[in-house]
């Protein structure tokens, strides 16, 4: 598969329908693999695929240095894949300029990652080329968001309690947002002080403010692909607040972000049958 | 006023120009009391709320924050409302998770021609918050300093 | 002749220090993830071996993420200014690495450089670092490439060497550390010797020279292409310091506070006009190393650098600074009086 890879970059690269290769390299097989720009056919050969190979290089589409490389092929998970399903519908990448090279996976990380256990999207279904085969076996909504009801279990005062723990290590280094593909606004919001919206300050009060905001622009949106948690450097389980999202958002809308490139957003759009058993 | 513990709620309310705030107007010239503990901040529409002012009004000592506005299908942007809700129904689900006291967030939709409802629907909010007591886990969260 | 103490009594210490109304900063794992540097609340929390370094650095207890310098309240017309309580407890690092005790004097030359800043200098004061020297290291670590080692005693009042038994040697190097463990040690014929560290990765004055030479080479935009423009190398790097000024609070009552920055965040080079001098993050990363190993040493005589890794470690996309530097040794043209050639990478 990895010449397979190798060969289809190098030709894309070659034939000019392609001006930039997004893939992954590695310089040691017990490092985790990076982000690596290849331009020139003959460069192709520092392509890899393995376990290691965790960033998820559609966040780079979005970003200017990498747009001014010309016409993008990118190699994609399927959970990196869900998010470029995103960012098309959102219409910030336009699918027929760019090229996306799928590969089949059976997870990533070395422990695996715990996105992995769950996951239904092994192999990419909406990439213009397929590396390898994998199966995607069902994976029902109980399993999906088991760690959710778990936490749910607790109380509210013991959710606080939670939240206030695990919040008080965010430094506001802003490595969720930078790594995740679908923050993508040039002027974030909490880039904006007049008027401050979210303090920047790494106290509590900011820290909460930084993480509902960020959490809730993602409401329907976030793709799962856990970078945020991943790039966290003080571990705090980011996973969970967006699959709390991710679960309310299946449960009323019957919707799961990135799986169908046709399905309208859930924020965005609404319904006149849209419940409000809790509005009087 | 209450003369046991002398606390009394303060309530945030962010309400839409076309109904609610002419609902609560209408309450106003046809002199039905409603208690004085709710403070009313007019947007034009419930489209409009970010859902942080949500959290800025418990960041600033709200005990309770009212969200209201017109009736599905009398928007006055025709839409607004129908945003608002659905966004108001993934919000209720993160607050849930983060251990934010959902009792004390209320949603409504109150015309224009609603005196009396907004009457009801204030002076029920005061009462309900009235008994649950100040809002302090939020308060501590925002006085919690650096971390 | 050397002192000894076992890891026992020095847990059993911490407790006493905790209870006493101090201050104690070490390394623990909240949960199953990075081993991180915190104020314990503990002893038992205090967690000495199992792992190379934490994930952050101890430069929270003399510069913390969020400082408040003063605040202001408004009653009607009245307007009142405060200044924080003046800092009175005691701070004592337990378990630090060499590599993050050096940033302490590294830091203290900035910081006292053409202003005095008593925020910082009031908590270096009050502060005593107990350092465990080094018995591992792993490939991020590089501590031996910018004059350091697994048990260098810069910026450590106690160094602690394991004896591999249970306890560890105690070399107390300053007086502040004479005077914390004075009579909590017991004599001993034992000492201890730490494992050589990584070999040296680089040689700081030829990057410098690297640096300084080939500013406009495309070089640094191709090495860090992949830079994703977060603040996590930064903000776990031992000697990174840059701070925002930030004007927090409401009509009625708010503060003035320092916060930790990054140079890798676009705004950090902002102007007020729109105009940004850095708006690429090629700029960016070539702007940390320059400040690192070129305009530090310029001024002040040291790298701003302990080899700890961290950068590294947390970079989501693999690079950080050792990453960067070898590969620019690799790549840049070296002239050495015969030896002409580029070395290719």
């Amino acid at each position: 598969m990895l010449e397979e890879l190798r060969q289809t970059c190098r030709a894309l690269l070659a034939d000019g329908k392609a001006d930039v290769v997004i893939g992954y390299a590695q310089d040691d097989p017990a490092m985790p693999a990076y982000p690596v720009f290849v331009t020139r056919p003959e460069d192709a050969d520092r392509l890899v695929w393995n376990e290691m190979c965790l960033p998820n290089l559609v966040a780079y589409l979005t970003r200017p240095e990498i747009k001014a490389l010309g016409k993008p092929a990118v190699v994609v998970k399927g959970c990196d894949e869900r998010a470029l399903v995103v960012l098309a519908r959102e219409g910030q990448v336009d699918r027929g300029e760019m090229v996306a090279i799928g590969v089949a996976c059976d997870g990533v990380g070395k422990p695996r990652e715990a996105k992995c256990s769950i996951c239904d999207v092994h192999q990419p279904r909406y990439a213009d080329v397929v590396m390898g085969q994998a199966k995607n076996e069902p994976v029902d909504a109980a399993a999906r968001y088991a760690e959710v009801e778990e936490f749910l279990k607790k109380t509210p005062v013991e959710r606080m309690a939670f939240w206030r723990e695990e919040l008080s290590r965010c430094v506001k280094c802003y490595a969720c947002r930078q790594v995740c593909p679908l923050c993508y606004c040039t002027r974030c919001i909490a880039d904006k002080n007049q008027p401050q919206c979210i303090d920047t300050s790494a106290t509590l009060k900011g820290n909460f403010a930084w993480h509902l905001t960020r959490a809730f622009h993602l409401a329907g949106r976030c793709a799962g692909c856990d970078e945020c948690t991943r790039a966290c450097p003080v571990g705090i389980n980011l996973r969970l607040l967006n699959l709390t999202l991710a679960r309310s958002a299946e449960a009323q809308f019957g919707y799961r972000s990135g799986m169908d490139p046709e399905a309208k957003p859930v924020v965005g759009s609404y319904s006149l049958q849209d419940k409000e058993e809790f509005i009087r | 006023m209450s003369e046991s513990n002398g606390f009394e709620p303060r309530i945030v309310a962010y309400v839409c120009n076309w109904c609610t705030y002419l609902g609560a107007d209408l309450a106003g010239t046809n002199r039905l009391e409603y208690p004085p503990n709710i403070r009313i901040i007019r947007l034009p529409c419930t489209g409009r709320i970010d859902f942080n002012l949500i959290v800025k009004a418990f960041e600033m000592g709200a005990d309770s924050v009212l969200v209201s506005g017109c009736h599905p299908g009398d928007c006055h942007y025709t839409a607004g409302n129908y945003h608002a809700r659905r966004r108001w129904m993934l919000f209720r689900d993160l607050l849930d998770a983060m251990g934010i006291d959902l009792r004390r967030i209320h949603f409504t939709w109150i015309s224009a021609a609603e005196g009396k409802k907004f009457q009801r629907v204030v002076t029920e909010i005061t009462e309900q918050t009235r008994a649950l007591g100040p809002y302090e886990d939020y308060r501590k969260v925002v006085e919690g300093g650096a971390c | 002749m050397s002192e000894i103490i076992s890891q026992e009594k020095l847990r059993r210490l911490v407790g006493e220090w905790i209870s006493a109304g101090k201050r104690v900063y070490g390394p623990r794992r909240p949960k199953p993830g990075p081993v991180l540097y915190a104020w314990l609340k503990a002893a038992d929390e205090l967690l000495l071996d199992g792992y190379v370094r934490p994930a952050n650095s101890i430069k929270e207890v003399v510069f913390p993420r969020h400082e408040v310098l003063y605040s202001y309240r408004l009653e009607g017309k009245k307007i009142s200014m405060g200044e924080p309580e003046p800092l009175s407890a005691e701070r004592i690092v337990v378990g630090a690495r060499p590599c993050d005790a050096a940033s302490l004097t590294i830091l203290d030359h900035v910081f006292n450089w053409d202003y005095k800043d008593s925020f910082y200098n009031r908590r270096r004061e009050l502060t005593t670092v107990i350092t465990v020297a080094c018995s591992r290291h792993d490939a991020h670590c590089f501590c031996t490439s910018v004059g350091l080692a697994p048990d260098a005693e810069r910026g450590s009042d106690v160094l602690l060497i394991d004896l591999g038994d249970g306890s560890y040697e105690a070399r107390c190097v300053t007086e502040k550390g004479r005077k914390l463990l004075a009579g909590l040690t017991e004599q001993s014929s034992k000492t201890g010797r730490v494992p050589p560290g990584p070999e040296p990765k680089f040689d700081p004055s030829e990057i410098r020279s690297i640096l300084e030479g080939n500013f406009d080479s495309p070089l640094w935009q191709e090495l860090t292409l992949r830079c994703m423009g977060c603040g996590a190398c930064s903000y776990s790097c031992p000697t990174c310091h840059c701070f925002d000024i930030a004007d927090e609070g409401n009509a009625r009552a708010g503060a003035r506070a320092r916060n930790w920055d990054s140079c890798q965040f676009g705004l950090f080079t902002l102007h007020a006009s729109g105009h940004n001098p850095r708006t690429r993050q090629g700029q960016r990363q070539r702007q940390r190393l320059l400040h690192k190993f070129s305009i530090y040493p310029a001024k002040f005589g040291e790298v701003l650098c302990t080899g700890c890794g961290n950068c590294t470690r947390n970079c989501p996309v693999s690079l950080g600074v050792q990453t960067v530097l070898q590969q620019a040794v690799k790549r840049v043209p070296v002239t050495n009086g015969s030896e002409t050639a580029a070395k290719s990478a």
